[in-house]
């Protein structure tokens, strides 16, 4: 009942001719960034942050747009895989396998049909998980203290390095860097100078936007830079973008059940769309039997991964808004973005600015419709940005970076420490150093420190009051459990760990 | 300035000398896929870069403690973090990392290059003239041809200048040179 008439109070806030506009702005600009090599919705999220903040947009505005980009961008990314099979996040892997097998068979239209079509269905079935399960969670961490937030923050960090992907040991060191980032400046509660090597300009402390933008971005431009001298695929011709009735039987129950499963990965955090498609694809094929042609080209194969990576993605905006503590390097962002405007997400969200919350929900409906409605008719017109050469469109990123970053500050200096976490992005890279944990930890990091200097300062620097709580230790045990339990899975299975290193989910 | 660009990774002190060319170092030799050398001296590198950040947070005393735990409790955790990570790293190198090839390696310092007299010139000669130069530069680093690029630069800084300043009111800087 509450959901309900939250939700109605949130499209009288969603369908405003403003916030219309903004969800179509937001998912139109995601589609577009998702397809594209070298942006990507952290990207594009990050370079968007500066513009929002000059432009004085209302906070519930904002959110509309930039969470427009980030569901929106799931999809962009599945037509470059699908058409092209260069899968822009490890999250889209499992979909170019029949994704694009799919294409090779002269099927890229149902393909990219059915992926618009499970990405609809995984989108909205989890907004209504959101506004079920947002409330009960933000209820329950009203008895959060200070020592359970440093609990859950700790869970946050070992979760996302330990399903980063690759070595646990490098996911640790990102993070260690991040939370180093993160003392940079002068420290709020002594207010001495920590790591600034006499530089003023570093008193202020590291932008979250400059080292996202230079970590992600600018890396990008330099490692795309290694592959201009291979060629520039050409997508393959695409046919009508439909499915037929009986396809749309066939994947039904399983776009349900890729959402379902999708939703619940997605509200853990670290874990996200990439373990979600992976999971979704698999139960999938192993329901299927003989009957499947996993792997060559089964649409069920693009319609799981597809629900379930989209209904993740909905699923961690929940710990970001009602326990205020993202899972993900493009949650923390949004984090970041939400601390700039005045609004500071945990449980009291919902109490205190119901619009934001419902508004939200309610504007994700609209931009899941804007979504379907246009990609089916308009992924020919996308696909055509496909063509554009990369030396026309990376040198624009590269610009586009330039401006959001010179704007934060209105400092040069910031483009030098752009250009420097630019090469220091491109060396974790190919030393297999996963980049989100960096942003987790520089945006957390100041959270973190406050909650635990808070929690020791209540207990009179006795320890064990990070361990005095059934929540807190439930916690400790959930992070302990999140850096084994996947160290000894990969003994067992060796498919989980072969997913590329993930670029922010 | 500021230390160079490659630094802060694999010492995020910047305090260690013995470490701070390790980035660069193995980026310019890079030629190919290497054997576990560039990975161990990353591993070295992080170790120093730990123990560095720890005696760093060690001088982080204040007269008297606002609260029990104090402005070192945080980076001293770093420090152990990356120390340990390193320590590992060391012990376990990783084998055949994908270092890029020469000549991308060279346009990539070209890139990195560009960036940074960016940066430099960009308060002199304004917004519009050095965003147009970094595109055409880059473009060419992409292995386009200069006049396209510059064409593109241009496009891009008026499309650019119409969303900023005509759109939504921000100024961009138009150079001291220009308005002196």
């Amino acid at each position: 009942m509450d959901a309900l008439s939250g939700l109605l109070s949130g499209f009288s806030i969603a369908l405003q001719p403003i916030n219309v506009g903004l969800a179509l702005g937001g998912v139109g600009v995601g589609t577009f960034v998702g397809m594209l090599p070298g942006i990507g919705p952290i990207n594009a999220i990050a370079i968007l942050i500066p513009v929002i903040f000059a432009a004085g947009m209302p906070p519930e505005s904002a959110l509309i747009l930039l969470v427009g980009i980030y569901y929106g961008s799931q999809y962009g990314n599945s037509i470059s895989t699908i058409l092209l099979n260069v899968p822009g996040t490890a999250s889209a892997v499992v979909t170019a396998i029949d994704g694009h097998a799919m294409t090779r068979d002269g099927r890229s239209g149902p393909a990219l049909a059915i992926s618009a079509i499970a990405s609809f269905v995984g989108g909205t079935l989890s907004i209504f998980g959101l506004v079920l399960f947002a409330p009960l969670l933000a209820a329950w961490a009203i008895r959060f203290g200070p020592a359970e937030y440093f609990a859950l923050m700790i869970f946050a960090f070992s979760a996302l390095s330990s399903f980063a992907g690759g070595s646990l040991v490098r996911a640790l060191a990102s993070t260690g860097f991040g939370l180093w980032l993160a003392t940079v400046g002068l420290d709020p509660n002594s207010a001495i100078p920590r790591y600034t090597f006499g530089q003023l300009q570093l008193l202020d402390g590291m932008d979250f936007v400059v080292v996202t933008i230079g970590l992600f971005a600018v890396s990008e431009v330099f490692q795309l830079l290694e592959e201009t001298d291979r060629g520039q695929e050409a997508a393959a011709a695409i046919g009508r973008v439909a499915v037929s009735t009986k396809e749309l039987a066939l994947t039904g129950w399983t776009m349900l059940r890729g959402s379902v499963l999708g939703f619940l990965v997605g509200v853990l955090p670290g874990a996200g769309g990439t373990i979600a498609s992976f999971l979704a694809y698999s139960t999938e094929e192993r329901m299927a039997g003989r009957s499947g042609r996993f792997g060559q080209g089964d649409i069920r194969g693009v319609a799981a991964p597809e629900s379930a990576n989209n209904a993740a993605a909905n699923g961690a905006l929940i710990p970001l808004l009602t326990l205020g503590v993202p899972g993900s390097g493009t949650t923390a962002v949004l984090l970041g973005a939400l601390l700039g405007l005045g609004v500071t997400p945990g449980p009291l969200l919902l109490e205190e600015q119901p619009d934001l919350f419902w508004g939200l929900a309610a504007s994700m409906y609209v931009g899941n419709a804007f979504l379907l409605l246009l990609n089916l008719p308009l992924v020919g017109v996308f696909v055509k940005a496909l063509q554009v050469p990369r030396w026309i469109l990376i040198p624009s990123v590269a610009a586009l970076a330039f401006v959001a970053v010179y704007a934060v500050n209105g400092s040069a200096f910031d483009l030098v420490l752009m250009t420097a976490f630019g090469a220091v992005g491109y060396l974790m890279r190919i030393f297999g150093f996963p980049l989100a944990p960096v942003v987790l930890g520089l945006v957390l990091g100041p959270l973190m420190e406050k909650n635990l200097r808070r929690a020791m300062a209540l207990s009179g620097g006795e320890w064990g009051v990070l361990f005095d709580s059934p929540i807190a230790i439930t916690l400790w045990a959930m992070a302990a459990a999140s850096l084994l339990v996947p160290t000894l899975l990969r003994r067992w299975t060796r498919e989980l760990v072969e997913t590329t290193p993930e670029e922010g989910l | 300035m500021t230390e160079p660009p490659g630094d802060a990774v694999t010492t995020p002190t910047g305090t260690g000398p013995a470490s701070t060319d390790d980035g660069d170092a193995s980026r310019a030799a890079g030629a190919g896929p290497s054997g576990s050398g560039a990975d161990r001296l990353v591993g070295g590198a992080l170790l120093v870069g730990g123990i560095a950040t720890g005696l760093e947070a060690t001088t982080f005393d204040v007269a008297f403690l606002t609260d029990p735990v104090g402005p070192k409790a945080l980076p001293l955790f770093v420090a152990v973090t990356l120390a340990l990570a390193g320590a590992s790293m060391l012990a376990r190198p990783r084998e055949g990392v994908g270092l890029p090839p020469r000549s991308a390696a060279i346009r990539m310092a070209g890139a990195a290059g560009a960036f940074l007299i960016y940066a430099a010139v960009l308060p002199w000669i304004g917004f519009y003239l050095a965003t147009t130069l970094v595109v055409a530069a880059l473009a060419v680093l992409y292995r386009g041809p200069a006049k396209g690029g510059l064409a593109a630069g241009l496009v891009l800084t008026t499309v650019l200048w119409l969303l900023f300043v005509i759109l939504l009111a921000l100024p961009l800087p138009v150079g001291e040179l220009w308005t002196r």
